[in-house]
């Protein structure tokens, strides 16, 4: 197991190096320099030439490169010209709200895609499993931007049940922190609960022909025992996967519902640093992002292999 | 008089959509006995055993036919009371080894489910009889295969698994469909006395369905022939293996590799 998370960990090493590679080019190669669009209405050619000597933005590539990569492990990640601030306070003080965002919507997705895949299986086609079909196809056609702004509307503004815009701190208690941010997880939910529903009712139906699952009736166990610790339990390991992978698609998700909703996370700050253009901060959050989804990743790659005794048994997977 | 255990009296399956799989078979089984059903692949053995054992995949459909186990009619009984009588009572050990236990389950975990179920909910002795069990059927270190996942045991202790697992409510019949196809020929043998002695010492009924006819005149007292769907021709084994009546049996019959026809083979 030591030796799979270290693997793991140089791969992922790997990825985010070349990330940091591209990043770095692409932000260079963007026409307009960082010192020019720092000084904006007030740059003069001498102030500009002075502002690109104190950025390093003269020596050669490598050595910016190199420059940049030591202070982000130093945890220097430079500060944004907008907000005039370190990178990464910037970056800390709005995670809270992605994360939270994030959470609430899994918190949503994952058992409401179970108990419906589940029970979409175990129906098969039968009017559950044609309903939770209908569904699943509905919410992967509807926009995500549309519900959200149907949602404000109806919910928000017409019945009152939510806040329209903004978000409650922690500082006002855990609920009502929840309770700002519960329509937008919802929004969030929808677009992701499909996919998950379909993998849980593919897996589900595979496990249920399983010869194991034949095994349980000739042992005369009742149908909820067979299903709960037979069926599931091997239908468990194609979503565990899936739900990895949706909650890196859930930070591209943020950035969406964020907007609408005005929260202030990770999301909205990664629009608002494209739009001003401001590319240290930029790199510093296409960093801080793919480090997040790496990760993710690599926890979802080590829970597979705990949950998997096939694979931790099985020798020659890793 | 001797208990029947099973008896199928005139049943006929077929596909959903017409087509006769199974036509007119009858079968009984009395307490003690070693039984054999033989035939070639798709001859409809494996279907006959599962409908007595209400183990049909649904889209199957006994047509007709009387279906009775350990003195009950099946047709007569609740869903619930079917699993009760042949989950306590029955005891199934599968021809593939490998998928029919759990991959990602603990033996001990699938061991001891049926015991608690149906026989007493205490985990420490459905563990232990688990535990005894495997020893019985010649496992000799069975704490360390309870622990165990499937896939960390041989095929081998595999199907010993499967037998104690058969064992473990204590069942009048064990139907064993093909029980050592997977194996090889020592463990096989071994596989093959277990169910030997479980039958002389202990008077627990088997049904064994196999293609290997000489594992079938060794061990079965009686034996029934099947041959597409249809069984042709029923009685003591020594009688069938000296005096076939129906063609198919005496074309599988003469199929049998001896030690005289080999070497006429080889020497011309």
């Amino acid at each position: 197991m030591l030796s799979f998370i270290i693997k793991r960990l140089i791969s992922g090493l790997t990825v985010l190096f070349f990330i940091s590679i591209i990043t770095f080019f692409v932000l260079r190669w963007m026409p307009g320099d960082p010192a020019t669009l720092s000084l904006g209405t007030e740059g003069t050619p001498e102030k500009i030439a002075e502002l690109q000597e104190v950025m390093g933005l003269n020596l050669p590539w490598y050595q910016q490169y190199y420059h940049w990569i030591q202070d982000l492990f130093s945890g220097d990640w430079g500060s944004s010209y907008v907000f005039g601030e370190d990178v990464m306070t910037l970056i800390i003080q709005r995670l809270p709200v992605t994360l939270l965002l994030a959470a609430v919507s899994m918190v949503i997705v994952i058992p409401f895609a179970f108990i419906i895949g589940i029970m979409s299986a175990l129906f098969k086609e039968r009017w559950v499993d044609y309903i939770a079909r209908s569904l699943m196809q509905l919410g992967d056609a509807v926009p995500q931007f549309w519900l959200a702004l149907i949602f404000l509307v109806f919910f928000a503004s017409k019945l009152g049940w939510f806040p329209v815009a903004g978000y409650v701190g922690f500082d006002d208690g855990i609920l009502a922190s929840i309770h700002s941010v519960l329509l937008p997880a919802i929004v969030l939910a929808i677009g992701q609960v499909g996919p998950l529903i379909r993998i849980i009712r593919s897996s589900m139906l595979s496990s249920l022909e399983q010869d194991y699952m034949l095994m349980t009736q000739v042992n005369g166990l009742p149908k909820t025992l067979a299903i709960v610790k037979y069926a599931l339990r091997g239908a468990s390991i194609a979503p565990l996967t899936i739900i990895g992978m949706q909650l890196a698609n859930m930070l591209a998700g943020a950035i969406l519902v964020e907007n609408i909703f005005a929260l202030p996370g990770i999301g909205r700050l990664l629009l608002m640093t494209v739009e001003q253009r401001d590319l240290i901060l930029l790199q510093g959050m296409v960093i801080f992002v793919t480090s997040a989804v790496v990760l993710v990743n690599i926890l979802t790659d080590i829970c597979y292999r705990l949950a998997n005794p096939m694979i931790r048994f099985g020798g020659n997977h890793e | 008089m001797m208990e029947k255990l099973l008896q199928l009296e005139k049943v006929s399956i077929d596909d959903g959509l017409g087509r006769a799989l199974i036509k007119n078979a009858s079968l009984t089984i009395f307490q003690g006995e070693f039984i054999g059903i033989v035939g070639e692949s798709g001859s409809g053995k494996t279907l006959t055993v599962k409908s007595a054992l209400d183990l049909l995949p649904d889209h199957l459909v006994i047509t007709s036919g009387v279906r009775q186990l350990l003195g009950k009619e099946l047709n007569g009984l609740s869903s619930k009371d079917k699993r009760r009588l042949i989950g306590a009572g029955i005891g199934f050990v599968p021809q593939n080894t490998v998928v029919f236990l759990h991959p990602m389950i603990k033996i001990k975990y699938q061991m001891i489910d049926a015991y608690l179920y149906h026989i007493d909910n205490d985990k420490k002795q459905a563990l232990k009889k688990a535990s005894d069990l495997l020893e019985k059927v010649g496992i000799k270190e069975p704490k360390r295969v309870l622990n165990a996942y499937p896939k960390q045991l041989s095929g081998g202790m595999q199907q010993r698994v499967n037998i104690a697992m058969a064992l473990m409510t204590d069942p009048k019949l064990i139907v064993a469909d093909e029980p050592t196809t997977a194996l090889d020929t020592v463990v096989q043998r071994q596989v093959m006395e277990l169910f030997n002695q479980l039958n002389q010492s202990e008077g627990v009924s088997i049904l064994f369905i196999s293609h290997d006819l000489k594992i079938v005149k060794q061990f079965c007292q009686r034996m029934y022939v099947m041959y597409q769907g249809e069984i042709v021709e029923s009685g003591e084994t020594h009688e069938i293996f000296t005096n076939p009546k129906h063609s198919y049996t005496q074309k599988l019959l003469s199929l049998i590799p001896t030690l005289t026809n080999l070497s006429m083979d080889k020497f011309g």
